[in-house]
């Protein structure tokens, strides 16, 4: 009772506006039933019929989107304000992609499991995608950034695989397809009713919380002094949060950045204290995806939405997280030197040989060894002659492709400062991915140069973008990294939408998504293998940079660099080379992350030879991840870029675990 | 949309015999004699050859071409490519075809393809096109590539027959409209249009198709459930794989309980048929809807038994 008189404050200041949205929505839901399809029929069974479609299609539906609305704003407020992070929700923190992907492969190989119960399914996945995230960023003291970056490269990869999975298994490939875009259709009250009881349980909990929540918003020492059991309060409130976020995937799908609106605009509206954010959050979260829902039926002209429901609301997530930025709190950690007792190598240059030899030896076994029709083969003479045609083009494009991403990463990590910066944040491959879907949703049999020009229109666009907005807040390298997951998340919106649609344009987007190499002809490697070098070639001179931005722009002024024209040309530099390892690889692979931690650890210092081995690093990872995958489930190809994370995401995870990843 | 691919690429028997004389020393005097050696990525093509009996060397993702399509049964002895989308380029290459068919819609994989052997495009499904006489034409083509002309005419003339002969046994319910659709879960379908291989069966067979609206490359996007109130009069035929919580959910749904279709009886699940075939698939949809006609009303609960 307290907590109310609390609130009353906050509710008489701004009860009006949200008062008048609650009539914008009551009015769109209104025309929704006054503009509803006649039927045609003898008058009683078109009456009865007419009953049937307004209470357990209409009205459940608009229930649905209430509840759902309500249930992602509170699951929001509650990761926000206890990572004390304020651009955490399910969709950042990879926790709808997480679930999203437990429920496909669930589809694909145990579809009892889905029978049997979706929701601990998808619990299951969202769970595991925030465990890994945590693990990510605990080095990092879960900074926001941080977590936002290790959140949305989790969910890039949950949609790769998710996009893998759907081109394997055809036969549910429908069913997948509206899952990812969050559609609120609804023929009964039961995704209301399941989301209704979770949403009324989470509160519930929300309210037993909230003192322990307001004494978690201190620092965790003070909590502890407190008498706060810290580390069983963070778990107990995620799990939570996971819980009701995943309750609305199972039910209907994804529906992004509600979670990440409503708390924002309930403390925009002047919600202060954590009661506040907390009633606020769920009860604008239920008008934003009430008003958006009737928004999508009155566009619909009833023969199905234009687009669904949840990628419609998924595209005020970019705008938003740029809206966003400019109010984020400075409290970044500060940047840790080299330390002392870390091994490095003495003759950096000697160990770039090995590499660069080993990395040969790689790509000459992958040559050569393979499998053909009766079992693994050592292919020489004429037979080599013959696949050597396909191998070679792919081995060169993996290499090539690899190491860009790995010195791209490279460039990233030092220029923001940030371990886990690599270069699919940068929005660049989203982009490449938007301009693809244009162009297969003009011309779903369009050619290759047709597409390559797109992917290339598309990712430039995202680099202009990403570029202007960073200069707008003078290149600071949070803005950048923010900027690119803004793009990055409006690109995925988008994409979820026109797989929705599921026409043949749909497959090849997909086929792109999941990333392989074996498009790739004699002339695209060749092209591939000039452009590496030509965008590897400059590093060396601007190696200097590289090592004077990460202490910071004062640093920089004061030993003369022309700081903000650094960070141009070595955004720009990173993101031509992402640009043009996306289009063949796919969006992602986690290469560019992997290849600088690894070299890091192998002991390059920072400088040329840092850059020069994580793209070593990269390449080496690439090639062996592309011979799998065209080994491993001869005849049929597994996707080179999915490869490429499985082989190293777990081992990154360790490596950031150990502390390896602190900025060296 | 996009043009029919330049002359050039499309081979004539002529040029395709010549390319076989020069290539391959053991090619006998008469060359026809023998099928050439083919392979294709394309469903369509792959049913359609077994059709007329070529049985190629290689073909593209058999798992589930096994699962959907059903028949032609495939011989073990075709090589499996892997996925339509992803080929194994390898294997084909070790299967050495001497002819490979491809369709517009792995246009992509075509420089590759055309390093192992001649490809010759032959595409059922065009945007706006019309798939049953797209579908004849493939089966002409084909003969004509394996020297089986004869039996090319002898399937194109048969499915005629056939459908002919479906016609007349369900003449008196010509005219009755239905609705051929794909349950995605328990609340979105997809529905398959005019220019759908199955919307011209339909036609053929001399029934309405209740749909009327666009579609694009013959199926339409997700479209709520409760669309469906809107075509009460329509026989509603839902195409395999039923979703396992559409099959549990729906027969408990009050909205799907009171559509006048359900309540009448005016439903059936075929068995599995694929979307993208060529004359023999529209031979199996005639038949399987023709017996799901005939056996009548089904109680709303069996549907999905």
């Amino acid at each position: 009772m307290a907590d109310l008189a609390l609130v009353r404050p906050f509710a008489v200041r701004r009860g009006m506006a949200w008062g008048a949205l609650f009539l914008l929505g009551l009015v769109l839901f209104a025309l929704v039933l006054v503009r509803r399809p006649e039927l045609a029929g003898d008058p009683a069974t078109v009456r009865r019929l007419g009953d049937v479609l307004l209470w357990h299609s209409l009205v459940p539906r608009a229930a649905t989107a209430l509840l759902a609305g309500a249930a992602l704003g509170l699951s929001g407020a509650l990761l926000q304000r206890v990572l004390r992070n304020p651009i955490a929700d399910p969709s950042t923190l990879g926790i709808a992609a997480g679930a999203q992907l437990a429920l496909v492969l669930a589809l694909a190989f145990a579809p009892a499991l889905v029978a049997f119960s979706r929701e601990g399914t998808a619990f299951a996945g969202g769970v595991a995608a925030v465990g890994l995230v945590m693990a990510l960023s605990w080095r990092r003291d879960f900074e926001p950034v941080t977590v936002v970056v290790a959140g949305m490269t989790l969910s890039l990869m949950a949609g790769a695989a998710s996009a893998a999975l759907i081109l394997a298994r055809g036969d549910y490939v429908f069913s997948l397809f509206i899952w990812g875009a969050g559609s609120l259709h609804q023929q009964n009250w039961q995704p209301a009713l399941v989301i209704g009881t979770r949403l009324a349980l989470g509160v519930l909990a929300a309210v037993l919380l909230l003192r322990p929540l307001n004494v978690l918003a201190l620092n965790d020492a003070g909590a502890r002094s407190l008498g706060v059991a810290v580390g069983g309060m963070r778990c107990l409130v995620i799990a939570v949060a996971v819980w009701l976020a995943a309750s609305v995937v199972s039910q209907v799908g994804v529906i992004g950045f509600v979670g990440l609106a409503a708390p924002a605009f309930a403390r925009v509206s002047g919600a202060r204290r954590p009661g506040e954010v907390l009633l606020a959050a769920p009860l604008i979260g239920a008008l934003l995806l009430w008003i958006a829902d009737g928004a999508v039926q009155l566009a619909s002209a009833g023969d199905g939405d234009v687009i669904p429901t949840g990628a419609a609301v998924g595209l005020i997530g970019g705008p938003l997280l740029l809206w966003l930025l400019p109010r984020l709190p400075h409290h970044a950690p500060p940047m840790q030197a080299a330390a002392g007792t870390r091994r490095r190598l003495r003759r950096p240059g000697r160990a770039l040989l090995v590499l660069l030899a080993a990395t040969g030896v790689a790509g000459v076994a992958a040559l050569v060894m393979g499998r053909d029709l009766d079992g693994w083969a050592l292919a020489s003479g004429p037979v080599l002659a013959e696949l050597a045609v396909f191998r070679l083009p792919r081995i060169v494009a993996a290499v090539a492709a690899g190491g860009l991403l790995g010195a791209a990463g490279a460039i990233m990590q030092r220029l923001t400062g940030n371990p886990l910066a690599g270069p699919e944040v940068l929005g660049v491959g989203a982009g490449a991915g938007v301009g693809l879907a244009a162009a297969l949703t003009l011309d779903p049999g369009a050619g290759t140069a047709l597409l390559v020009g797109a992917s290339a229109a598309g990712a430039l666009g995202a680099l202009v973008i990403v570029l202007v907005v960073a200069a707008l807040t003078g290149f600071g390298p949070e803005r950048l990294l923010l900027a690119g997951i803004a793009l990055g998340c409006m690109g995925l919106a988008i994409l979820s939408a026109v797989f929705a649609t599921g026409g043949p344009g749909s497959f090849r987007l997909l086929a792109w998504m999941s990333g392989s190499t074996d498009k790739v002809g004699v002339d695209e490697a060749r092209l591939m293998a000039v452009a590496a070098l030509v965008l590897l070639a400059p590093v060396p001179l601007l190696v200097r940079w590289l090592d004077i931005l990460p202490l910071g722009a004062a640093v920089g002024t004061s030993l003369g660099m022309p700081v903000t024209v650094g960070r141009l040309a070595l955004s720009l530099l990173a993101a031509l080379m992402t640009a043009l390892s996306a289009f063949f690889v796919g969006p992602l692979s986690l290469v560019g992350l992997i290849g600088p931690h690894v070299a890091r650890l192998a002991g390059f210092a920072p400088g040329r030879a840092f850059v020069l081995a994580s793209a070593l690093i990269g390449a080496a990872v690439l090639l062996v991840a592309d011979w799998l995958a065209r080994s491993l489930a001869f005849p049929y190809q597994l996707p080179t870029g999915l490869m490429a994370a499985l082989i190293g995401g777990p081992y990154l995870i360790w490596l950031l675990q150990r502390g390896g990843g602190e900025n060296g | 949309m996009r043009a029919e691919l330049p002359r050039s690429t499309v081979l004539t028997r002529r040029t395709l015999l010549a390319t076989l004389a020069a290539g391959i020393v053991s090619v006998p005097a008469r060359a026809d004699t023998r099928a050439p050696r083919v392979a294709t990525l394309d469903w369509a093509l792959l049913e359609t050859l077994l059709a007329i009996g070529v049985v190629p060397v290689a073909a593209a993702e058999l798992v589930l071409f096994r699962e959907v399509a059903v028949e032609p049964p495939v011989p073990a002895s075709v090589i499996d490519l892997g996925l339509r989308g992803a080929p194994n380029f390898e294997a084909l290459r070790l299967a050495r075809p001497e002819l490979i068919f491809n369709s517009l819609y792995y246009a992509e994989a075509e420089p590759k393809l055309s390093l192992i052997a001649p490809v010759e495009t032959i595409s059922v499904y065009r945007s706006g096109g019309r798939p049953f006489a797209a579908a004849c034409e493939a089966a002409l083509r084909l003969g004509a590539a394996t020297g089986e002309e004869t039996a090319a005419r002898a399937l194109i003339a048969g499915v005629d027959a056939e459908l002919g002969a479906l016609k007349d046994r369900l003449a008196q319910r010509a005219g009755r409209p239905l609705l051929v659709i794909n349950l995605g879960d328990a609340r979105h379908f997809r529905v398959f249009g005019r220019d759908s291989m199955f919307g011209e069966v339909l036609a053929r067979l001399g029934f309405a198709n209740a749909w009327q609206a666009r579609t694009s490359y013959s199926a339409s996007a997700p479209i709520g459930l409760e669309a469906l109130a809107r075509f009460p009069e329509a026989f509603v035929v839902i195409l395999r794989p039923v979703p396992p919580d559409a099959r549990r959910i729906l027969p408990e749904s009050a909205l799907w309980n009171a559509l006048p279709n359900v309540r009448e009886g005016r439903v059936a699940v075929l068995d599995s048929v694929d979307p993208f075939g060529g004359l023999p698939t529209a031979r199996r949809f005639a038949r399987l809807l023709a017996g799901a006609l005939e056996r009548g009303r089904i109680g709303a609960g069996g549907v999905f038994g």
